[in-house]
């Protein structure tokens, strides 16, 4: 391979989170970054929560393993979950890639101007159609699945008999992650446990998928729930003030029956107006405990007023992605090499044009830079 | 593209912008290129002083050729040994043109066989092909349906074949009934929704299951993309049990070919091969007696297929595959074809070099 010299130098601190977040960049993005030519600086232990050696970053002499403050204090700070806290050990001029969530982070932007901080929202980093490209709703929808037919197993020895029925998952909500969820149902959450009750003739998945039109629609959604083993909260509510689910209609649902939340949306009982579960009376969990039974104590750590009298088995995860760091972070790798390609092809932020290639574009959309000049004429005017 | 007359697609000028930015040495457009869209020769004579037009022959004598959907086998003869082609080409399920690019030396780059280390296209717009779909079969359920649009009427059923790229925006789409607008304005009468049932291979087998599913469907969606194209997923004799009044909607849309080894058929037996020009079949039409009679057809329901659903919305058809191709192109003209390496540090690199005609083969026949 031909390598080009570039001057750009990258960190990769880990992050610091709960002990359930075990998610850092793997070794190609670095790799790949080291063979363009850039510096590359990862901090001590990167990856090590998921299994990797320090020596597996270090693919040749451009890549050096130093503490977490040099990592922050390069040009261009990669780093997964917005580095809270430590924004001030970056440089001012110095660019960062994290999800940065502007629109909902106010204080954050604010923040980062004042630091002179260049930041890009890996959130925000959209295509011209308004699609994210760097985004793991699959893993979302694959990882909540996954867990919730290892909680149907348990609870539900049939599940692995050629004798029964189909499997019937009802996911509500059609979106993006709904969309996810219905193929991860058809394939049990995981492709080995479904090549594998596949080859011992065991009967698959009939994976009903509805949208508004249906969910709202009292006597066909109660109908459902009985004919259902697997649920699965898919939705985008326009009102986050009321359940979807009613807790008394849960027991509709067969005892077996499990409950998938990917929305995980908190109770914000004293927020105006306030934020309640699309199933009412289900705890919410995250990366360090993610399945409740029927008896966990989690139920009675529900805000008092939330009725949870009907209980089914709920699996419920803040953080669904990371579940399966190795597979996460692959997959953002992936999302994000060429666009970090692109930012070492243009020798930093400041050389990406709004009106560059796809990628450009692209990442130019998901930097601070963009939320502060105005909209460029050509993206308000169409091709035709 | 020289193809029925209701295919209009061309590529954008932001895709001859980005060849400019790349350094492209010139850019041949045949003459009548994006007017079908209604986009002027000169938006792309605009975006580059290094964009010409040209007669067909010339586009195809040009060192890289770039047409969406595969030129005519005649057509390709004409192509420069070394040449390259990027074009939606089907490897697999046309292993005859497949052996002819090899045998001519033309440096064929499969678009649909663009992929990364996952099997995920990098160049599709299985959207398009979804939601233009599932929009063109309710409008025939709509135009049939004698309460489509009152409260008092079921919801529909759909039974969704295949659950990965296709059908989970099937499965989308169908909730909404391929048209947003439609939806909130039945949503807004009371009108029921539409529930969508989502079985894959590990279901489609079982003939029982599969016998009481399609007595319940109002549209079948075949959305699958088998393992084995020679057998159909759901054979003709199984279509008795649709509703007389069901609606088949082909959104795999393979071919049939019978003289190939292994032979070709669709995943749901008996149903015509549709393009833009014609994509609705009624059971009485004309399309079915033009199948080959090695397929059964005995069992016909309103059917509708498109050898390219996206095309129902040209522009927006190609600013996707636009915006898709940009990365390709940068690889094929960046460095020479034989250079192109399957384990270079760029995943685009890769994945184009995977889908280089002479390196997709050496892989299947190693």
């Amino acid at each position: 391979m031909v390598e080009r010299a570039h001057g750009l130098t990258f960190g990769f601190p880990t992050m610091h989170k709960e002990a359930g977040e075990r998610r850092d960049f793997l070794p190609p993005l670095i790799h790949l970054l080291a063979d363009l030519g850039c510096e590359v600086y990862v901090e001590s232990g990167i990856g090590s929560r998921m299994g990797y050696l320090d020596q597996e970053y270090l693919s040749s002499s451009r890549v050096r393993v130093v503490d977490e403050d040099t990592a922050y204090r390069q040009e261009v700070v990669v780093v997964l979950r917005a580095p809270i806290g430590k924004f001030e050990k970056l440089r001012r001029g110095a660019t960062l890639i994290s999800m940065l969530h502007f629109p909902t982070r106010p204080a954050r932007v604010r923040h980062l101007e004042e630091l002179g901080i260049d930041a890009v929202g890996l959130d925000t980093i959209e295509d011209d159609e308004g699609r994210r490209l760097v985004v793991n709703s699959k893993a979302v929808a694959w990882n909540g699945l996954e867990a919730a037919f290892a909680m149907l197993e348990r609870r539900w020895p049939r599940l692995t008999s050629p004798a029964r029925a189909p499997v019937r998952v009802t996911v509500m909500g059609a979106g993006e992650i709904g969309k996810h969820a219905v193929e991860a149902a058809t394939k049990y959450g995981n492709a080995e446990r479904s090549d594998l009750l596949m080859r011992y003739g065991v009967p698959g998945v009939e994976v009903v998928t509805i949208g508004r039109n249906l969910t709202c629609d009292d006597t066909y959604l109660l109908g459902r729930l009985s004919a259902t083993d697997v649920l699965v909260d898919a939705t985008k509510r326009h009102d986050a003030s009321v359940p979807l689910i009613r807790n008394d209609w849960l027991g509709r649902l067969p005892p077996h029956a499990v409950i998938c939340d990917l929305v995980v949306d908190p109770y914000l009982l004293d927020a105006d107006p306030p934020t309640v579960r699309g199933i009412e009376g289900i705890p919410q969990g995250n990366l360090d405990r993610f399945t409740f039974d029927v008896d966990d104590p989690a139920w009675d750590l529900l805000p008092p007023g939330i009725p949870t009298d009907n209980r089914r088995a709920v699996v419920s995860c803040y953080s669904w992605p990371g579940v399966h760091p190795n597979r996460c972070m692959e997959l953002y790798g992936k999302q994000l090499a060429p666009l970090l390609e692109m930012l070492v092809e243009r020798g930093g932020i400041a050389g990406v044009r709004p009106d560059g290639s796809f990628h450009e574009r692209a990442f130019y959309r998901g930097s601070l830079r963009a939320r502060l000049r105005p909209v460029p004429v050509g993206e308000l005017v169409g091709t035709s | 593209m020289h193809k029925e007359q209701a295919e209009r697609r061309d590529f954008l000028p932001d895709l001859m912008a980005h060849l400019d930015r790349i350094g492209a040495g010139e850019i041949v457009l045949e003459a009548g290129y994006g007017l079908g869209m209604g986009v002027p020769i000169d938006a792309y004579l605009e975006v580059s002083d290094r964009v010409r037009v040209g007669s067909y022959e010339e586009c195809l004598d040009q060192d890289v050729v770039v047409v969406l959907r595969c030129p005519e086998p005649g057509e390709l003869r004409r192509l420069r040994p070394g040449a390259v082609l990027l074009s939606m080409l089907h490897y697999p399920t046309r292993p005859d043109r497949t052996a002819l690019l090899a045998d001519l030396g033309v440096r064929a780059v499969s678009l649909d066989a663009i992929t990364d280390r996952s099997a995920r296209r990098l160049v599709e717009n299985l959207e398009a092909v979804a939601w233009n779909g599932v929009r063109a079969a309710f409008r025939e359920i709509q135009q049939r349906h004698p309460h489509f649009d009152h409260p008092s009427r079921r919801p529909l059923h759909v039974t969704c074949l295949g659950s990965g790229g296709v059908g989970s925006w099937a499965a989308f789409a169908a909730t909404r009934y391929g048209d947003p607008q439609l939806r909130e304005s039945l949503v807004a009468s009371n009108v029921p929704g539409v529930e969508v049932t989502v079985v894959d291979f590990d279901l489609t087998w079982h003939e029982d299951y599969m016998f009481g599913r399609l007595e319940q469907t109002d549209l079948l969606i075949d959305a699958t993309r088998r393992a084995d194209p020679s057998r159909p997923v759901v054979s003709n004799a199984w279509l008795a049990a649709l509703p007389a009044d069901g609606v088949i909607l082909d959104l795999a849309c393979d071919p049939y070919d019978l003289d190939v080894v292994p032979p070709v058929v669709k995943g749901i037996e008996g149903v015509p091969h549709g393009s833009l020009d014609r994509y609705v079949f009624p059971p009485e039409d004309e399309a079915y007696e033009l199948i080959d009679p090695r397929i059964d057809t005995t069992n016909r329901r309103l059917a509708l297929s498109c050898y390219s659903w996206p095309g129902l919305d040209p522009v927006g058809s190609m600013r996707t595959y636009g915006e898709q191709l940009e990365p390709v192109l940068s690889v094929v003209l960046g460095k020479p074809v034989e250079d192109w390496g399957l384990d270079g540090a760029s995943q685009v690199e890769r994945a184009v070099a995977r889908a280089e005609v002479s390196r997709w083969l050496s892989v299947r026949t190693a």
